[in-house]
């Protein structure tokens, strides 16, 4: 099909978009400067705060103030083996429980799809676990549901054959993780419902007419539209996640011993029981920067998810 | 155009067969949905449950289902958690409305008119919730310290406002930007300034957006721990602290600790269910787009 | 290919309310193009879902090919489906898409790519255009993926639900014929869904005019156009529509713009049978001819004349179409004529019309009265 194309008048060379005023610019930019202004000074401060103590040799129970101490800080982070194990600590359990969260919220939102009796009450139930209170769930599952005399699940696993187990004492790890799977399995299945809800109900049918059964609707073409959904439920979910600290405070105080020690909780540590603002800010700052390297790589990875639309 | 006439039972037998496969699918779901929700509700209603015991059958073997219930525990609670309520209910609602006074103007400029470097502008905001708070506590304790601020509750909602606003400006912005271009320019046509156009045309059609990420944003100040743990003492104590507070070195308190994780996970629970719908539609599409 | 019936076939949405399809009766031979026409809420688009089994049977049943397909699921029905968004896979290419249903059926790849790629060259898809996503593509150039999607199939029956509506103008006068063209290659039986009569008139063998879930007429379009069997199906087709208006009955015939149209006996008898007092009369605008000015009723000609004000002209180019009001509260009519005689709006102007061009329908049931 040839279009004639018109060849009369040459395009005029050099256009280019105008753009917006230099008063219009500013105007739009004032409603931006609260808020900036705002985070810049309540966060940006304390963290520079943080980057100067951590050049600092202060113990609060050491009288005498600060004193510098170059690098030293640094060395001991590095040097420290239970700083290490507890990254790799954070991060292990932070992976295991956004991988099985999310596999438990795409199930979950999967059943939440379909129309039954009592759907919405379901739903309610389901997304319980995220509103309690960290607190008072990890008080909780540490006290009436898992303690070894008189915890519910104990009871309800005894004619499986288990007997008066103490989870806290010697699957305190798992017992951890599964707490922190039980609250964000709801906010990954919301979600996921989303997406499962967005997709056309005419590319389902074509699907069905074109002859595919249950399982290949879904591989095909489900999974791939909910890929930037899930994308966005494991980015959120990690960055809450990877701070969980409540659960390990009130729950194994980070034993036995410190096989439930995470990062967030490892300062705290430090912070508290060590009184040592010096290498606590020393650690922090190695964290951030951590975050930052493994937050560009994630975001690289998870470009998609930032579907920045045009500026209208 | 011949047409051989059906007969009954012809017509009949597809809808039978068809209805009753229909209805057997559904009560599979319907087992397998009620299964899993009340699984998955099962450690709540314990908690509710063991509020009502007194203490002497809150720690038995095996564990009590029938007892005679009692509020003796909840009066305890009730007696001991004044100040500890008030406190958090003065950090998160003060704190909510500052997260709103500044997210609402920052999502309009993010996502009506955008400013030029609007990308940049909004991962700055995601970037500060990526940076561990556990790391900036002992630097915020001193601070907090030298400003007088120290167990106080303009700390936290100075600080609950900063941990909410990232969140709060991405959802946000993501509901203004489904006004649709059309009613804006309609509005421009007929003479609205910046101001209206805020209030006439972008309000009412970004509310129920903007009461779920509120909605969120309660919840997330309402169970707060860690700073609330550090940073205050009495004068600012909040529930969790209350719900801490609540485990002795010695002596029974299962029950006394389900009566107060009962009362301080209520408030929060009761108002996630009732804006359920608001809170699905902020927490997916606040966050794709 | 195969012939496809629908045997008192109907589909209720809830108990109480007007069937959706009501009992229909629908003889599509093999490799006919078959076209279900109808305003929106026909039924037409849930008669066709109801072929494909993505609408149960509420009653009746449909058979294709001789085989009772009622309870049978879609894809084991051999058909295949051009949706009217296309519903085309956004995640997969334009190959993925075109090649799916042959991967569901475990088509080997090499078998599968081959035909792809012959369905795209009968449609004039480009090589480039196989490894690009949907959202890549213009809209002419989904709608082509779409229907190549449906052709790798080979199926018996191709189902259209309003292909063309999504078209601008001029692409979808280009892709109408050529998908009428490309139904004649193939030979498949082909039924197709649209709410646009001219698209029904110029691709179908046969057109199905459906209205309130029911069937009117199903015929071939020069019959729908000369022998309409009812009011509905007068005014739906053809275009611009019939001009029906109610005219009184008189002796010999009916009273309208001060002129007495003459009716047929058996018409007069219709109506005396049912005591009317009134009926309906339909002329098309065509049929309406524009008379000379200063021209008046020829001695001997049978024509009857109408008379009336112009209050538009809408020039087409070709033709020219006049919006007239006729005398004596006649009411308004449009009339067609060549281009070149122009009129102006205000001016008194006179139709020839003859007795045979007219339809009489009955006032109440909108059913032609005729012998």
């Amino acid at each position: 099909m040839a279009v004639l194309q018109d060849v009369s008048a040459p395009p005029a060379a050099g256009l280019r978009p105008r753009g917006v005023g230099r008063r219009e610019r500013w105007q739009r930019r004032l409603p931006l400067l609260p808020a900036l202004i705002y985070t810049i000074v309540v966060t940006q401060i304390p963290f520079l705060v943080t980057l100067w103590y951590s050049f600092q040799n202060y113990f609060w129970n050491q009288p005498g103030g600060a004193t510098w101490a170059g690098v030293s800080n640094y060395e001991q982070v590095f040097k420290d083996p239970n700083f290490r194990s507890a990254l790799v600590r954070s991060v292990t359990m932070t992976v295991i429980a956004v991988i099985v969260a999310m596999f438990l919220g795409v199930l979950f939102a999967m059943l939440l799809d379909r129309k039954f009796p009592g759907r919405g009450v379901v739903r309610t139930l389901i997304i319980t676990p995220f509103l309690i209170m960290p607190a008072a769930a990890a008080l909780v599952w540490a006290g009436p549901m898992l303690d070894p005399n008189f915890g519910l699940l104990n009871w309800l696993l005894e004619p499986f054959g288990v007997h008066h187990v103490a989870w806290l004492t010697t699957h305190a790890y798992g017992s951890v993780i599964v707490v922190m799977i039980w609250e964000w399995t709801p906010f990954m299945t919301l979600i996921v419902l989303a997406g499962l809800q967005g997709q056309a109900a005419d590319i389902l049918e074509a699907a069905k007419v074109d002859g595919a059964g249950a399982w290949a609707t879904f591989r095909e073409l489900t999974l791939p539209h909910l890929r930037p959904y899930i994308e966005l439920g494991i980015l959120l979910g990690s960055i809450y996640l990877v701070n969980v600290f409540d659960q390990v405070r009130l729950m194994t105080n980070g034993g036995p011993g410190t096989s439930t020690t995470t990062l967030p909780f490892y300062l705290y540590q430090q912070l508290d029981y060590a009184f040592n603002v010096g290498g606590t800010a020393a650690a922090g700052v190695v964290t951030v920067v951590l975050t930052i390297i493994v937050a560009s790589f994630a975001l690289r990875l998870f470009a998609r998810v930032f579907q920045f639309e045009e500026a209208k | 155009m011949t047409a051989i006439p059906a007969t009954h039972a012809q017509v009949q037998a597809p809808r039978r067969s068809r209805r009753m496969r229909e209805m057997s699918g559904l009560a599979g779901w319907t087992a397998l949905g009620w299964v899993v929700g009340i699984g998955f509700f099962i450690p709540v209603l314990w908690m509710v449950l063991t509020a009502f015991k007194p203490e002497s059958a809150a720690e038995t073997w095996p564990p009590q289902f029938t007892f005679s219930p009692t509020l003796s525990e909840f009066r305890l609670v009730f007696s001991g958690m004044g100040p500890y309520i008030e406190h958090s209910a003065i950090a998160t609602i003060g704190s909510t409305i500052l997260v709103l006074i500044l997210a609402l103007p920052a999502a309009y400029a993010l996502a009506v008119h955008p400013v030029k470097r609007w990308r940049d502008s909004l991962f700055f905001f995601i970037s500060t919730k990526m940076l561990p708070i556990v790391a900036a506590i002992g630097p915020l304790y001193v601070i907090a310290l030298k400003t007088h601020l120290l167990d106080s509750i303009w700390l936290l909602i100075i600080l609950y406002a900063a941990m909410n606003l990232p969140l709060a400006i991405w959802m946000i912005r993501s509901f203004m930007l489904e006004v649709p271009t059309e009613m804006l320019e309609a509005a421009r046509l007929d003479g609205a300034g910046r101001l209206r156009e805020i209030v006439e045309v972008i309000m009412p059609i970004v509310i129920p957006g903007v009461v779920s990420s509120a909605l969120i944003c309660v919840i997330f100040a309402w169970n707060e721990l860690f700073l609330a743990l550090n940073l205050t003492v009495t004068n600012a104590a909040t529930m969790p602290m209350f719900l801490i507070s609540s485990v002795p070195q010695e002596g029974l308190y299962i029950a006394h600790l389900s009566a107060a994780a009962t009362v301080a996970s209520v408030p929060v629970i009761i108002v996630g269910w009732i804006a359920q719908r608001s809170l699905v539609r902020g927490l997916s599409m606040g966050a794709i787009k | 290919m195969a012939p496809v019936s629908y045997m008192a076939a109907s589909r209720v949405y809830a108990k109480g309310t007007p069937p959706a399809v009501d009992a229909l009766d629908l003889d599509i031979k093999d490799g006919e193009f078959m076209v279900l026409v109808g305003p929106s809420g026909s039924g037409k688009t849930t008669a066709l879902r109801m072929l494909a089994g993505l609408e149960p049977l509420d009653a009746g049943r449909i058979e294709i090919g001789g085989r009772d397909v009622s309870d049978v699921q879609p894809k084991d029905r051999d058909i295949a489906m051009v949706f009217q968004n296309y519903a085309l896979y956004p995640s997969k290419t334009v190959a993925e898409n075109m090649g799916f249903a042959l991967k569901m059926q475990h088509v080997a790849k090499d078998e599968r790519d081959r035909r792809v790629r012959e369905a795209a060259q009968l449609l004039d898809l480009d090589e480039q255009l196989l490894s690009r996503k949907p959202k890549q593509l213009s809209g002419g150039q989904r709608q082509r993926v779409a229907m190549g999607r449906a052709i790798v199939r080979e199926p018996r029956v191709f189902l259209m639900d309003e292909p063309l509506s999504n078209l601008d103008a001029k692409l979808r006068v280009q892709t109408r014929s050529q998908i009428a063209e490309l139904q004649r290659r193939l030979g498949i039986t082909t039924v197709y869904v649209t709410h646009d009569q001219v698209e029904a008139m110029t691709m179908g063998n046969r057109v199905a005019v459906l209205s309130g879930g029911k069937l009117q007429q199903c015929a071939s379009p020069r019959e729908l156009y000369d022998n309409p069997v009812n009011q509905f199906v007068a005014g739906f087709i053809g275009s611009p529509s019939m001009n029906l208006q109610t005219a009184a009955l008189t002796d010999g015939g009916a009273a309208l713009a001060g002129a007495v149209i003459p009716l047929a006996a058996p018409v007069r008898a219709a109506a005396t049978r049912d005591h009317l007092s009134e009926i309906v009369l339909g002329i098309r605008p065509e049929h309406m001819h524009l008379a000379d000015p200063g021209a008046g009723p020829a001695a001997g000609s049978d024509s009857v004349w109408l008379t009336g004000e112009v209050l538009l002209v809408e020039e087409l180019g070709a033709d020219a179409l006049l919006h007239v009001r006729l005398a004596d509260g006649g009411g308004s009519v449009v009339a067609r004529t060549e281009g070149r005689r122009s009129t102006a709006p205000g001016k008194q102007v006179s139709f020839r019309v003859q007795p045979e061009d007219v339809f009489a329908f009955h006032p109440v049931t909108g059913a032609r009265l005729a012998g």
